[in-house]
């Protein structure tokens, strides 16, 4: 038996396998990376986001990526844009790769105001395909040097990314196994009605059962989509699904371009004959020129390979772990959201706050309200309200401007309320901490939340 | 296949049984849907036909009145003249309380509301803009320099009574330059107002009615963020601020609202009865029904909606116990105008989070996609 295993093991990794579906991915992923960034561009964001914010919320250990300058934020996503092209058409395709995933994972670090799982997505994307050789075949690079093109390549440089995806789907179908989502059907409940002004459906999603349904249905979409697009049998049906999920959750949910790009990288689950057919039809589009066709397979050195090996085994590890780390915290996960982020917990909560900050001057016992207007943005401000760790980084912020100020050893405390799917608002944290003086650890608990359930502590 | 499926279901159940130690069974139980579908677009209807627009009409009505009073005023620089203008901008303030809250759309376009109300206005500006006989109403600095306080100042503050103020427009050395001044910013009033007005009578309207959804753009989402803003503008610029609730308690008093013509405490009060009259739609569809419909109850088990009417009440009862001049008030007795703080801080958490929250339009805040 383990032997048997460990063969099939080393045929996912190591079998010989056509290199289209890999250039399919990379011209999918280019491209919805290209209108991605241009409507990212078109809405305003780079200023709102970027330049017109005095105070950015990074994060842990990131507290030295600061936004650029001037003009500095337009030219990175001008960079962007650039190099999602290159991608696309595959020139200088590493360059245009690596140039991508920094800049972009640069970006996101920026601020944690703006994180959304799928922008954590790209980033673990492009960092996959930094390792791949998605250039070797249908590519400006193969025809300005054919002698790259190869037609084979290791079984690990695609299953890397059918692997990913199963992991995303996977995850954020276990954590919607919880009493709000299914017993509850929150925050479907509150989220669904909201629609009612769509037509023919409108009227259907107030009604209670719908909601039950679109959960249960979207947990278990998500816990087994991932398996049936691996297997053959069901993979045209399960990609129908894809696209009728993703599209579905398009039409009620404010989500941007996150159901189209799922749409688009899930190709890559396809069998290869597919690919190849894929990319026949896309040569219609090209100028007629001389097929150069290799039949050669890709060479990697040992050591490069060693190396390729140990960068994936750390990632996937990394991944394996990072959606459990939430279990070393105490404390209701969705009002702590110790350990939320980075675990494909997708679409979970509705969860709404109002903060009121305090300082005071110890040495006269007087104190001040403050206006969060005047240092952040609405967009900032309503999701700091409901974040401990953000709550904390502006506190810190705030006793910095009245040391600024002259006042020496200022006490910043909070009045926070929060609602988290339909419970009613109450107190967040403690409101006679004095968070000037509590610190941010890695994986610390942060003693000062309040528990959600004040009855049963 | 099978294989996988299993291992899937094994897996998936030692993360349910891991989850399940850290979760409370609270979460959730709290809205009952009822399974009836709010009709948004009726309560558009009511609100632009019932409300808004009325509002806006009125508005622009006592523009044109009050810049009429300046122009009579200005040709003929009477005792009774000052008196019959004064009254015709007390009545514009007035309506200004029942209009402030509509600023988005053809408002927003305009800059209505910064134009309008930006106070404490800025005497020193004021001054120079009538020593040098020049004003630019769009520059910046102007803005503290504009509008209804600064009118409030001329009308009221330029003297200690009306023989004295009736002077600074007849018998002063820079007279003229005054009447000029005063005659721009009630021009000023009337021309926004009127091209306000004009778009909401116009292609605005049906823009607003169609705009039925709860994204960030909707009119419901729009609608709510505004009541909410205009709401916190009365706990922190009318109240709080010359409270000395942002400046380690020390007070200003000439911070207030109307600090001139001392009406802080009735337009207050009007204002705040404004943003109830809007939150419960007057007599037709409003937010109440809106919530009503959801039967969403807060953390007392008490349904939000009849708390949100409650707390409403309680503060404009609170705040009757002041009296005007509300700066006077605030200097000797700080212990009542900090008791009405309160009650509308109270006000502002619940109209921010469970209003918010059970409205449904909790997320589509902010001008982002989420996941």
């Amino acid at each position: 038996m383990p032997g048997s295993v460990k063969l099939h093991l080393q045929s996912l990794v190591k079998a010989p396998v056509h290199i289209a579906p890999l250039a399919v991915l990379r011209i999918a992923f280019g491209s919805i990376m290209l209108v991605s960034t241009i409507r990212f561009i078109l809405k305003g964001w780079i200023y709102a986001f970027y330049i017109k914010p005095q105070f950015h919320f990074t994060f842990y250990g990131f507290d030295w990526v600061k936004p650029s300058a001037g003009a500095g934020m337009y030219l990175l996503f001008a960079l962007l844009v650039v190099a999602a092209v290159m991608v696309t058409i595959g020139l200088f395709y590493r360059a245009a790769i690596i140039t991508f995933f920094l800049c972009f994972t640069y970006v996101e670090l920026l601020d944690k105001t703006t994180y959304l799982n799928h922008y954590y997505f790209i980033s673990v994307m492009a960092f996959l395909m930094i390792w791949v050789p998605a250039h070797r075949y249908f590519s400006v690079d193969v025809r300005l040097k054919p002698k790259i093109a190869v037609t084979r390549i290791p079984a690990w440089a695609i299953n890397i990314f059918k692997l990913q995806l199963v992991l995303v789907y996977f995850f954020a179908g276990i954590s919607k196994l919880n009493y709000d989502w299914l017993i509850a059907a929150m925050p479907l409940k509150i989220w669904l009605p909201a629609n009612s002004q769509l037509p023919v459906i409108g009227g259907l999603l107030a009604q209670t059962w719908v909601a039950y349904t679109f959960s249960w249905f979207g947990a278990i979409f998500d816990l087994f989509i991932g398996f049936l697009l691996l297997d053959s049998r069901y993979r045209k049906w399960a990609y129908v699904l894809v696209i009728i999920f993703h599209l579905a959750t398009g039409l009620f949910f404010k989500i941007g371009m996150f159901p189209y790009i799922m749409i688009f990288v899930t190709i890559i689950f396809f069998s290869e004959k597919t690919h190849i057919r894929i990319i026949n039809f896309l040569k219609h589009f090209l100028p007629k020129n001389k097929q150069y066709t290799s039949n050669k397979d890709y060479y990697l050195p040992a050591f490069k390979t060693q190396f390729i090996y140990g960068i994936l085994a750390l990632h996937f590890i990394v991944q394996f772990i990072m959606p459990f780390r939430f279990a070393l915290y105490q404390g209701k996960l969705y009002w702590t959201e110790e350990g939320y982020r980075f675990s494909w917990r997708v679409m979970l909560m509705d969860k709404v706050g109002a903060i009121f900050f305090y300082v005071k001057d110890p040495e006269t016992g007087r104190r001040s309200e403050i206006v969060n207007s005047q240092y952040l943005t609405t967009f900032q401000e309503s999701q700091m309200a409901t974040q401990p760790d953000m709550i904390l980084q502006f506190a810190h912020f705030l006793a910095n401007q009245y040391q600024k100020k002259g006042f020496k050893n200022p006490v910043i405390t909070a009045d926070s309320y929060v609602t988290l799917n339909g419970s009613g608002s109450r107190l967040y944290i403690d409101s006679t901490v004095n968070l000037a003086k509590e610190q941010e650890t890695l994986l610390g608990h942060k003693k000062w939340i309040l528990p959600f359930n004040t009855k049963s502590q | 296949m099978k294989k996988i499926i299993y291992l899937a279901l094994t897996a998936a159940s030692t993360f349910l049984l891991i989850q399940s130690c850290s979760k409370s069974s609270d979460g959730g139980s709290k809205n009952t849907n009822t399974g009836k579908s709010f009709d948004r677009k009726a309560m558009l209807v009511n609100m632009s036909s019932n409300i808004i627009i009325p509002a806006f009409t009125s508005y622009h009505d006592a523009t044109v009145s009050l810049d009429a009073a300046v122009t009579t005023f200005n040709t003929t620089p009477t005792a009774d003249n000052l008196t019959a203008l004064q009254n015709s901008f007390i009545a514009a303030y007035k309506q200004w309380q029942s209009t402030s809250m509509y600023n988005f759309g053809p408002a927003l376009d305009a800059n209505l509301g910064v134009n309008t109300n930006t106070y404490p206005a800025n005497v020193t500006q004021i001054a120079a803009n009538i020593g040098s006989g020049t004003y630019n109403p769009l520059l910046l600095t102007n803005l503290a320099a504009k509008g209804l306080p600064a009118l409030d100042y001329l009308l009221f503050g330029t003297g200690a009574d009306n023989t004295a103020i009736l002077a600074q427009f007849t018998t002063d050395s820079k007279a003229a330059n005054r009447k000029t001044y005063l005659a721009a910013l009630s021009a000023e009033l009337k021309t926004n107002a009127t091209t306000v007005l004009t778009a909401w009578n116009g292609a605005y309207k049906t823009t607003f009615l169609n705009a039925t959804g709860i994204d960030g753009s909707s009119s419901t989402s729009q609608l709510v963020n505004q009541l909410i803003y205009d709401y916190e503008t009365i706990k922190n610029y009318e109240i709080g601020i010359p409270a000395g609730t942002q400046s380690m308690g020390t007070t200003f008093p000439a911070k207030v609202q109307a600090y001139y013509s001392k009406i802080s405490l009735q337009l207050t009060l009007l204002h705040l009865k404004a943003i109830q009259n809007l939150y419960t739609g007057g007599s037709g569809s409003g937010l109440d029904d809106y919530l009503a419909s959801t039967n969403a109850k807060n953390s007392s088990n008490i349904v939000i909606n009849d708390a949100i009417q409650a707390q409403f009440t309680t503060t404009i009862t609170k705040l009757q116990t002041l009296t005007d001049p509300l700066s006077a008030n605030i200097i000797s007795n700080p212990t009542a105008v900090t008791a009405c703080y309160n009650e509308l801080y109270k006000l502002t958490t619940m109209l921010k989070t469970d209003m918010t929250q059970a409205l449904g339009i909790a997320i589509s805040f902010g001008d982002n996609d989420g996941d």
